[in-house]
């Protein structure tokens, strides 16, 4: 019976482990794909283990948002407040403070840069004065 | 044992005796070309659907080396396993790239919904076998994130692509918005 019994058990564990909050399945389903499961990217898509460089940096809130992997992701507004403070406390390390929420999202995402790379570059000189 | 050894050796003894050579060869060709024409029969294909084969899905559905392979559902391009690899790992001589796309499937067996991965790989030419196309949930390139007419490869040093493989990432929450 005992041996019934942690069959079963290891049976069950053995099962794939599902997403566990909506945040990490939006994350896997619609970042994951290039930045990689760790978000290191690749030759081609910029690090998300890089973010850290812009805590704390005038504009990095809004930036965070407007970037095209972000503005044009297929989430809602809602959803895409979620996954935003659960990413920029997993790669940045803090919890946007205050939190985003759906309606500030969704003006930022209205928004978005034609020109990441020089944006962000922007960001870090101008609190390099 | 000793009974099994007479019993056998009676049996030989007597078919030598009464079984021509030729008619014996006959008998034996007549085995070998039934036993191969088994699978023609109707009745061979009806067991196929019954099969049970991978993440316990029943028939073609179940069945990594085909298009009709439930997590193939939003694949584009050449299936691994028909080219030297299998359906999650790459053909020697090839490099899985890192980037990929992702979408879900659902698993006929379970009825639930698994994010899906089908990361390519590269550096040979193209493997040319197995194309499989079904694009299910798949969008135009303007949404590049749901595309899978973008070379994949893009990411790996190699940037050739020779087949793509489909690998479940986690259970899904829900199907993926395209669905």
């Amino acid at each position: 019976m005992k041996l019934v019994l942690a069959t079963v058990g290891f049976l069950l564990l053995a099962q794939p482990v599902g997403a566990d909050s909506y945040e990490e399945h939006d994350y896997i389903l619609n970042c994951s794909g290039c930045h990689r499961m760790d978000g290191s990217g690749s030759r081609v898509v910029p690090s998300l283990q890089a973010m850290p460089e812009l805590n704390g940096k005038p504009g990095a809130r809004e930036y965070w948002i407007r970037v095209p992997g972000a503005a044009q992701a297929p989430l809602s507004d809602a959803r895409l407040a979620a996954l935003m403070n659960w990413l920029v406390e997993r790669f940045a390390g803090k919890r946007p403070e205050p939190a985003y929420t759906a309606q500030e999202v969704g003006q930022l995402r209205g928004k978005p840069l034609r020109d990441p790379i020089s944006k962000r570059n922007e960001l870090l000189r101008e609190t390099a004065r | 044992m000793s009974r099994l050894d007479r019993w056998f050796e009676a049996m030989t003894r007597q078919s030598a005796r009464r079984v021509s050579r030729r008619n014996w060869l006959a008998r034996f060709g007549g085995v070998l070309v039934g036993g191969a024409a088994l699978p023609l029969l109707p009745v061979a294909r009806a067991a196929e659907k019954h099969a049970v084969g991978e993440d316990g899905v029943k028939g073609r559905e179940g069945d990594p080396s085909r298009c009709e392979y439930w997590r193939h559902c939003a694949i584009d391009g050449f299936l691994c396993s028909c080219c030297g690899g299998s359906h999650t790992a790459c053909p020697p001589g090839t490099e899985m790239s890192p980037v990929t796309w992702i979408g879900t499937c659902r698993n006929p067996a379970d009825g639930k919904d698994y994010i899906i991965s089908y990361n390519d790989c590269c550096g040979k030419t193209f493997c040319g076998r197995c194309m499989c196309n079904r694009n299910e949930g798949e969008r135009p390139l303007y949404h590049w994130y749901r595309n899978n007419d973008i070379n994949w490869c893009g990411g790996a040093k190699a940037q050739t692509y020779s087949c793509s493989t489909a690998v479940v990432v986690k259970a899904a929450k829900e199907a993926q918005p395209e669905k």
